[in-house]
């Protein structure tokens, strides 16, 4: 390879790097989570092994054969010779021996009637909370509420307690806290009417955003075009407004307008309208500020795009058409728009794209509402996997959405490039060939 | 000149072999640890939360010293979360990452997830539960708090959830002050029902006692209000015997139809959900609903929103049945203090006692008063400042008897999702009740699998 060659290189490094970092390994990771059933209660990095009253339930429902389950379960706390020896050994025997005398042979169901127990023996040198835990502990005969963090720790445990071999297998997968593999994420996906209510809201979003994103940028390329210089700057300072404005304070901003007591409804209850949520008063409404809200932030783009790419026409043809006694509309029909079939190409498809997955203002200004009406794929995504009321984060269900945005991602941009034919765009200058 | 330079440099060396023994000395002995504390959902009023923490911290610290310990707590705590959804996804992300804090305040429903996952250890391994003062809260609130037989947490306050009638608006559609204060009996014995809720929201709007859209207006987001409604016509949320989350089809149907037949009347807005907190708070305190239902803890929020006069504008009840399947009842939601899984077990032990300490029936009635929550034990009666409060007294008699809680099960937080869901559906037309309970029983099958009874 040659020194320049590898120049290139390192200048494009940093680029690859944000590529690898915020494409790869997101996409990677994605398709990971989407083939598993991770979830608040299974945790990201793995289980352990854990039989409680809802396992016991599951296995009961599973046809466990009951001597099982009784091992299972077995005798809670008994004061045995075993439990005995070891309180003996650990808290001195003049406790172990009024303990025998006391409760040999019994059985308690619970730790805390053991403590009772062992805080009322008449010779106690247990004084502390902890200690007496651990001494009641020594009399466990019961599998259930301990936690193993390794199957090994617990396949053993369950041979300790004498459990069948047999029904081994299935009590390992039951206490099992973790995530599993799985493909049902993506047949419960599309069971689901919703789903498919989020695909027909994303197209509706990213259709009309779009467009508006497109016509309007250009309008407001052209527009300021022709206005003197100091204006079209002004101008454009002003559309440019939205984008730099923090998503949270124009937000902020769209809601007092929008609001009942906000500005709107404010200066139409001096006409008699009554006063309603502009935002949010029916999804037409919804759709239409979602619209706006996007739209001006997006068209800014396409004026900064679409202004500079009209300043590289070159001006002797805008003259030449003057000459030719072209009207405004003739000059940006015939010559300004054809030499703009490239920046347009370029906003439409780079605004698909980032109209498909971004959701941060839908999400700052009626957040899915009202019932729903603007939750779009991506909104639904981040909703399952990392945002609702009741904390019951869906990582794998949430993942799986995310993948299928996407393939759909990727199926848009191969579409787009065929369309528009890329390829002339970047053919090289026969000039330098 | 050379003496003094030597003689200083001496005595500079003791001094700083002095203090360097006393360091080494004082830091075997010394213990300073900190201890973060976040809780959920709470905003000024409810600064308690983490401030009984820092009270308890102090006791602490002074019995420790009685016993010839040096112990320093620093008390960490953040009580500003944007809502419940942050709250989660912050705690679960930070326990995740292995950075949680070391004491949460939460819904107790987030006890049966967060133990599967491991983030929590349990209290009952480092509390004598029969000891003072866990020996005094009350039992039902205790249980709340476990999970499977296991004691996880500690209760941190009791509330129940209300029904709310605007006094005024009720005597526009003829009712007078005797009927008023009978209402809350009728609602009890079942002979005020949601059906008369939605008649009598429909006079106050016809009669211009509200505007349309005000006769009843609900809670505007998420939450475990909406299942108080599911119970008004006869559902069940978990099935005693089995320990199994059950959706009873027809008592969702009829819930869903209440609120779609609410807004077909006019006397709920279409597009109430998600409308602003600050907003409704402000509506319903000023008389600008006609009835409504929220929470105990929502009669310090109608004073701070201008309403000083609450006995005399404000009636309230149990939530009503819903028909002659159902019963008048209330949910309590307590909030409980749990304890994260930790490296450090001493960590763990002492914030596990910091909680217990902060459940003195004194430290938690300046919460209960404070904020308007009602007391987590019973010798709390027989502290003044509780005693003596005319809302704790009232809301505990009328409406804590009937209340329930909504069931501590690995899968709720799914459940309850898709009820919600449901409703929502069903609320802005989107889908007929029918519909979106055919949609909820798709949804609750494919997640919870044989953990739901459908009835």
């Amino acid at each position: 390879m040659q020194r320049s060659s590898w120049l290139g290189l390192a200048f494009l490094s940093p680029a690859l790097i944000v590529v690898f970092l915020f494409f790869l390994v997101p996409v990677v990771l994605t398709g990971f989570f989407s083939f598993t059933n991770m979830s608040t209660a299974t945790g990201v990095k793995g289980g352990a092994y854990v039989l409680n009253a809802s396992g016991l339930r599951a296995l009961t429902d599973a046809g466990l054969p009951k001597s099982t389950l009784e091992q299972i379960e077995g005798a809670g706390y008994r004061v045995d010779a075993k439990g005995l020896e070891a309180l003996a050994l650990d808290f001195g025997k003049p406790v172990a021996e009024e303990f025998a005398k006391l409760h040999e042979g019994e059985v308690f169901s619970k730790r805390r009637d053991v403590e009772r127990a062992l805080k009322d023996l008449r010779s106690n040198p247990i004084r502390k909370t902890r200690d007496r835990k651990q001494a009641a502990d020594l009399f466990k005969r019961s599998l259930m509420n301990e936690r193993f963090d390794s199957p090994t720790a617990f396949e053993a445990a369950l041979e300790e307690a004498g459990i069948p071999e047999t029904d081994r297998p299935l009590i390992t997968e039951v206490a099992y806290t973790g995530w599993v593999w799985t493909t049902d994420n993506f047949g419960f996906l599309f069971s689901l009417d919703s789903t498919w209510q989020y695909a027909k809201n994303t197209v509706i979003y990213v259709v009309f955003t779009l467009s508006f994103n497109v016509l309007f940028g250009l309008f407001l390329a052209i527009a300021t075009f022709y206005l003197p210089a100091g204006q079209a700057a002004a101008f454009r300072a002003i559309w440019f407004l939205p984008r730099i404005l923090p998503p949270v304070l124009y937000i902020v901003m769209w809601r007092w307008f929008t609001w009942d007591t906000g500005f709107i409804s404010t200066v139409l209850s001096g006409f008699g309208v009554p006063p309603r949520n502009w935002m949010l008063d029916t999804e037409f409404h919804a759709w239409t500020t979602i619209v706006l809200i996007n739209g001006f932030v997006g068209a800014s783009m396409g004026m900064i795009v679409f202004s500079s790419a009209i300043r590289a026409i070159p001006a002797s043809m805008l003259y030449a058409s003057e000459v030719d006694g072209a009207s405004r509309l003739q000059q940006i029909w015939y010559i300004i728009l054809p030499q703009l079939r490239w920046p347009i190409l370029f906003i439409t498809s780079y605004q698909t794209m980032s109209l498909l997955t971004s959701f941060e203002y839908i999400y700052l200004a009626t957040d899915g509402g009202p019932g729903g009406a603007t939750e779009v794929w991506a909104l639904a995504a981040f909703h399952t996997a990392l945002n609702n009321y009741g904390g019951n984060l869906q990582y794998g269900l949430g993942a799986t959405y995310a993948l299928i945005l996407v393939v759909i991602g990727l199926l848009a941009s191969l579409a787009y490039l065929r369309l528009f034919n890329f390829r002339n765009l970047l053919v090289k200058p026969r000039i330098e060939g | 000149m050379t003496t003094f330079v030597s003689r200083l440099r001496q005595s500079t060396a003791a001094a700083v072999l002095a203090l360097t023994a006393s360091t080494v000395a004082g830091g075997a002995l010394a213990k300073d640890l900190t201890i973060t504390v976040w809780a959920g959902g709470s905003n000024d009023s409810d600064a308690y939360r983490w401030e009984a923490i820092e009270m308890a911290a102090d006791i602490l610290e002074k019995e420790a010293a009685i016993n010839g310990e040096d112990l320093n707590i620093t008390v960490e705590s953040k009580g500003q979360f944007g809502n419940w959804q942050e709250f989660k996804q912050a705690v679960t992300l930070a326990a995740e990452a292995g950075t949680a804090p070391n004491i949460v305040v939460t819904s107790h429903l987030d006890i049966a997830p967060w133990s599967e996952a491991g983030y929590i250890v349990p209290v009952e391994e480092y509390l004598d539960l029969d000891a003072w003062p866990l020996n005094d809260i009350y039992p039902n609130l205790m249980e709340i708090a476990a999970f499977d037989d296991v004691q996880w947490g500690l209760p941190q306050d009791a509330e129940s959830r209300p029904f709310f009638f605007w006094k005024d608006a009720l005597k526009k559609i003829g009712y007078s002050d005797e009927d008023i204060a009978a209402l809350p009996a009728k609602v009890e014995a079942g002979e005020y029902t949601l059906q008369d809720v939605l008649a009598d929201a429909k006079k106050a709007v016809d009669m211009e006692a509200v505007e349309e859209g005000y006769g009843f207006y609900p809670r505007v987001s998420n939450g475990p209000d909406f299942a108080q409604f599911y119970q008004s016509f006869g559902g069940e949320l978990i099935d005693p015997q089995s320990g199994k989350l059950v959706l009873d089809k027809k008592a969702m149907e009829s819930f869903y139809q209440f609120f779609a037949d609410a807004v077909e009347a006019g006397v709920t807005r279409k597009n109430h959900l998600g409308t602003d907190w600050g907003q409704w708070y402000n509506e319903v305190a000023n008389g600008k609903a006609a009835i409504w239902h929220g929470g105990t803890w929502h009669y310090g929020r109608y004073a701070q929103e201008g309403n000083q006069d609450f006995w005399n504008t404000i009636e309230f009840s149990l939530i009503p049945a819903g028909d002659e399947n159902g019963r008048a009842n209330t949910i309590t939601h307590p909030l409980v203090y749990l304890i994260t899984d930790n490296a450090d077990d001493e960590a763990e032990e002492i914030a596990a006692n910091l909680v217990k300490i902060a459940s003195e029936p004194r430290i938690n009635t300046l919460h209960a008063i404070k904020s308007n929550h009602l007391g987590i034990s019973k010798q709390q009666s027989n502290i003044e400042l509780y005693a003596n409060d005319r809302w704790a007294d009232e809301a505990t008699s009328r409406l804590l008897g009937h209340a329930n809680s909504q069931p501590n099960h690995v899968n709720y937080g799914a459940y309850s999702e898709a009820l919600f869901k449901g409703l929502e559906a069903a609320w802005t037309g989107t889908k007929t009740p029918a519909e979106a309970v055919a949609e909820v029983e798709v949804q609750m099958k494919a997640t919870l699998g044989d953990e739901l009874i459908v009835r």
